[in-house]
C-alpha cells in the first residue's frame, strides 16, 4: 500500500487523490484528505491533519471526516473541512460552521467584454471603492432598525425584493432561492443584531473582496453556455459573509454549549469543536439562529450586488438591464445544512447535518436541490482565487455525492500566516506589481490587507481545481482573471 | 511581560504574560488591538466595562468577545487596556475544580476593566472577527507556579 508520511501521521492511499488516516483510539471514523501529493506536502505543514482527525471524534460523524484539496489549519475544525453528523443521534457544531456563517461567493454576469472596460478600470475601481462599504467601521448600504433586521433574518433576499434591492430573477439564481427555511430571528441575540444592523451591505475585511473579472477560458462549452459564460466576458465576483451578526451568533452558541453540554464537550479533543446534541433544545436553537444568519449574509451580498449595478450604470452610462447584469449564482462556503444522504453499504437514507467549513456544496446534474435553471447541468460552484491568480467556475460533479456528501473546495487555501505575509510583502509593492505586470487595479482600506492577501500567500488554485475536476466532485467550467479588486 | 503576535495560517494568535491575572488579561487585549491596527492613534476617550463568567478561561473569552462587540457598537477600537480587578466567585464554589460551576448566577468570576476607544475613522484597522477557544491556554507561569504571574495564548479569527 502506498503511504504518505506527514511528520508522524501516516496517510494511506485509497486511490488517486484520496488519502485516509485510519481510525484509531477515540476516532469514530477514519479521516480522509482529497489531495495530490503536491498539495499534501503543503497541507502537512500546519495543523490541518491533526484538526481533521480531531473532527472524527464528534458524535454521529458519518463515513469520514473529509478535508478538501484547499484545506488548511483553522480553529477546531480545519478550513476546507466537511463533516456529516447524524441529525438524529449526532450533533451540530457551531465551530464546524465557522464564525462567518454563510461566508460565500456570488458571481454576476454582464454582457460587457474586456475591451468595453479597458480605459475605465481606474474610474471603476475608485467608484466601487467609494460606494461599496468595506473595512472596519465603514457602515453598510442600509441602516436598519431592529424590526428590519428581524425581517432580513426571517426572509432573506425576499426582503430585498420587496424593498427594491433585488429582482425576482436574482432569487431564482441563489442557493435556496435566497431564503433559508427554518430561520429563527428570536434565537439570534440582541448583541448580534446590534452588531449587524449597521453592517448590512458591507464587505468587511480580511480575505473578503469584490472583483471585476474577465473570463479567460471556457473549458466546457455546453455547461458554459448554460451558465451564460463566454471568453472575454466581464463578470463580477463578491466574496463576504454575515459580518458581526454571524460572528456573534457563533460565539453566543459556543458559550451556551459550554454551559449546558459540558459532558459532550469533555469527550472532544478541542474545545472549539463544541457541539450541541441532536434533538436538544440548544441544537434546534442554534440551527434556527444559523439559518437566520445565513439569510442575513445573502441580503448582504445582494445589497452589494445592487450597489455594483448602480456603479456600472454610472460608469458605462447604460442601465444594468441593458448590460445584462444578472446573477449567475450565489453559494455559501461556511454552513451546516440538514440534508438526506445515502450512506453505508446497504444504501440507507439518513438525515445528516452536513457541515461545510471552507467547503462548497457541489450537487450534480439532476439533483432536486439544484435550482431548476441549472438542474440539467449541475449546480454552479464558484472558487475565488487570490488577487493575482484568478478564479474558477465549476459545476457539481457526478462523484460528489459518493465521495464528499456533495461538496468540493472553496478557494485556493492559505499557505502563509498573515504576520509572515506582512514580513515578506509590502502592500505598495504588491499593488504596483499587479498593476504593472498583470493590469490588475487594486484598492484597499489598508496596505497591510494587500500584503496579507498577496498572491504568494495562497496555494496554487489551479492545482486545487485540477484535483477537484479529476475526482469528479466539481468539474471545471470556466476560469476568470481579475481586472479590478476592492477589499477592506 | 506583555504580548507577542504569533503565526497562524489563517488567523492570528496572541501569546501574553503578566505578573498578575489582571495584567495577563490586559496584555492579551493589547495584543488584540495590535493585531487589528499597526499604528494606533492617540485619540479617543476612556470607557469602562464589566464582564462576568463561570470560570477564569470563560472570563478571558467573554472579556475579549465583549471588546470585539464594543468595537462594532461604538465604532471605536479599544486600546491601552487596563484590567482594574478580577474577583473570584463570592459565593461558595461548589465545583470540584474550584473554577466555579456554570450558570447558577451566584458563583461567577467578575472583571472590571477600562480601555481607550480610538475612533475607527482615525485609523486603518482590520477586522478581527472573533475570539476562539481553539488552543486557548491560561495558566500560572513561573517554575513553582506561585509567584502570581500568568501566561495566556489565544487564537483570533481574522
Amino acid at each position: 500500500m502506498t503511504t504518505f508520511d506527514a511528520d508522524g501521521i501516516t496517510l494511506e492511499r485509497v486511490r488517486e487523490y484520496v488519502w485516509e488516516i485510519p481510525q484509531d483510539g477515540d476516532m469514530r471514523v477514519p479521516a480522509r484528505v482529497l489531495a495530490s501529493e503536491e498539495l499534501l506536502e503543503e497541507i502537512k505543514e500546519d495543523k490541518t491533519l491533526e484538526q481533521i482527525t480531531n473532527t472524527t471524534h464528534l458524535p454521529g460523524i458519518t463515513n469520514h471526516a473529509i478535508c478538501m484539496p484547499d484545506g488548511h489549519q483553522g480553529y477546531g475544525f480545519p478550513v476546507g473541512g466537511v463533516g456529516a453528523l447524524d441529525a438524529e443521534n449526532g450533533c451540530i457544531s457551531p465551530g464546524a460552521v465557522g464564525y462567518d456563517i454563510n461566508c460565500g461567493v456570488r458571481m454576476m454576469r454582464t454582457n460587457l467584454t474586456y475591451d468595453d472596460v479597458r480605459g475605465h478600470e481606474e474610474e471603476l475601481v475608485e467608484s466601487l471603492f467609494a460606494n461599496v462599504p468595506s473595512g472596519l467601521g465603514g457602515g453598510g448600504i442600509v441602516e436598519a432598525g431592529v424590526d428590519t433586521v428581524d425581517e432580513i433574518l426571517a426572509r432573506g433576499v425576499d426582503w430585498a425584493l420587496e424593498n427594491g434591492y433585488a429582482v425576482a430573477d436574482d432569487l431564482r439564481h441563489c442557493e435556496d432561492e435566497g431564503m433559508r427555511e427554518g430561520a429563527a430571528p428570536d434565537k439570534v441575540s440582541q448583541k448580534a443584531k446590534d452588531r449587524g444592523k449597521n453592517q448590512i451591505g458591507s464587505l468587511g475585511s480580511g480575505n473578503h473582496f469584490l472583483e471585476v473579472q474577465r473570463v479567460t477560458d471556457v473549458f466546457d462549452a455546453d455547461v458554459g453556455e448554460a451558465f451564460g459564460l463566454e471568453e472575454d466576458q466581464i463578470v463580477v465576483l463578491i466574496h463576504c459573509g454575515s459580518r458581526g451578526l454571524g460572528h456573534q451568533t457563533c460565539n453566543d452558541y459556543l458559550r451556551k454549549i459550554e454551559q449546558q453540554h459540558q459532558g459532550l464537550l469533555d469527550q472532544l479533543p478541542d474545545k472549539e469543536l463544541a457541539a450541541a446534541p441532536a434533538g436538544s433544545q440548544l441544537a434546534a436553537d442554534y440551527y434556527g439562529a444559523m439559518n437566520a444568519a445565513i439569510n442575513f449574509a445573502w441580503v448582504n451580498r445582494q445589497l452589494i450586488m445592487h450597489r455594483t449595478r448602480q456603479v456600472f450604470e454610472r460608469v458605462f452610462d447604460r442601465s444594468w438591464e441593458e448590460m445584462e447584469m444578472d446573477l449567475l449564482y450565489d453559494v455559501a462556503h461556511n454552513i451546516a445544512k440538514k440534508e438526506t444522504h445515502t450512506v453505508g453499504a446497504d444504501g440507507e437514507e439518513r438525515e445528516l447535518y452536513v457541515h461545510r467549513k471552507g467547503a462548497t456544496r457541489a450537487f450534480p446534474a439532476g439533483h432536486p436541490e439544484v435550482p431548476s435553471a441549472y438542474r440539467e447541468v449541475g449546480q454552479p460552484v464558484i472558487i475565488p482565487g487570490s488577487m493575482g491568480a484568478g478564479s474558477y467556475v465549476l459545476r457539481g460533479g457526478e462523484n460528489s455525492m459518493d465521495l464528499t456528501f456533495g461538496s468540493t473546495a472553496h478557494g485556493a487555501g492559505r499557505l502563509m500566516s498573515r504576520t509572515q505575509a506582512k514580513d515578506e510583502f509590502w502592500g505598495g509593492d504588491v499593488k504596483q506589481d499587479l498593476a504593472d505586470q498583470q493590469e490588475i487595479h487594486v484598492k484597499a482600506q489598508s496596505g497591510a490587507t494587500i500584503a496579507e492577501e498577496a498572491p504568494g500567500v495562497y496555494k496554487d488554485v489551479d492545482e486545487v481545481v485540477r484535483v477537484s475536476d479529476e475526482l469528479g466532485i466539481g468539474d471545471k467550467v470556466a476560469r476568470t482573471f481579475p481586472v479590478c479588486n476592492i477589499k477592506g | 511581560m506583555g504580548y507577542e503576535l504569533r503565526n497562524h495560517t489563517a488567523d492570528v494568535a496572541v501569546a501574553a504574560t503578566g505578573d498578575s491575572l489582571e495584567a495577563v488579561f490586559a496584555a492579551v487585549a493589547d495584543g488584540l488591538a495590535a493585531a487589528s491596527c499597526d499604528e494606533i492613534a492617540g485619540s479617543g476617550d476612556r470607557f469602562s466595562l464589566s464582564v462576568t463568567a463561570e470560570s477564569r478561561e470563560a472570563l478571558l473569552f467573554d472579556y475579549l468577545d465583549e471588546l470585539i462587540y464594543l468595537r462594532d457598537i461604538r465604532s471605536e477600537l479599544p486600546v491601552d487596556h487596563r484590567v482594574e480587578s478580577i474577583e473570584p466567585p463570592s459565593a461558595s464554589d461548589r465545583s470540584d475544580d474550584g473554577d466555579g460551576a456554570a450558570g447558577d448566577g451566584f458563583d461567577e468570576w467578575q472583571l472590571e476593566a477600562s480601555a481607550r476607544g480610538v475612533p475607527l475613522f482615525d485609523i486603518d484597522a482590520r477586522e478581527i472577527k472573533a475570539v476562539t477557544y481553539s488552543e486557548m491556554c491560561l495558566e500560572r507561569a513561573g517554575t513553582d507556579g506561585d509567584d502570581g504571574s500568568w501566561e495566556a495564548y489565544v487564537v483570533f479569527d481574522v
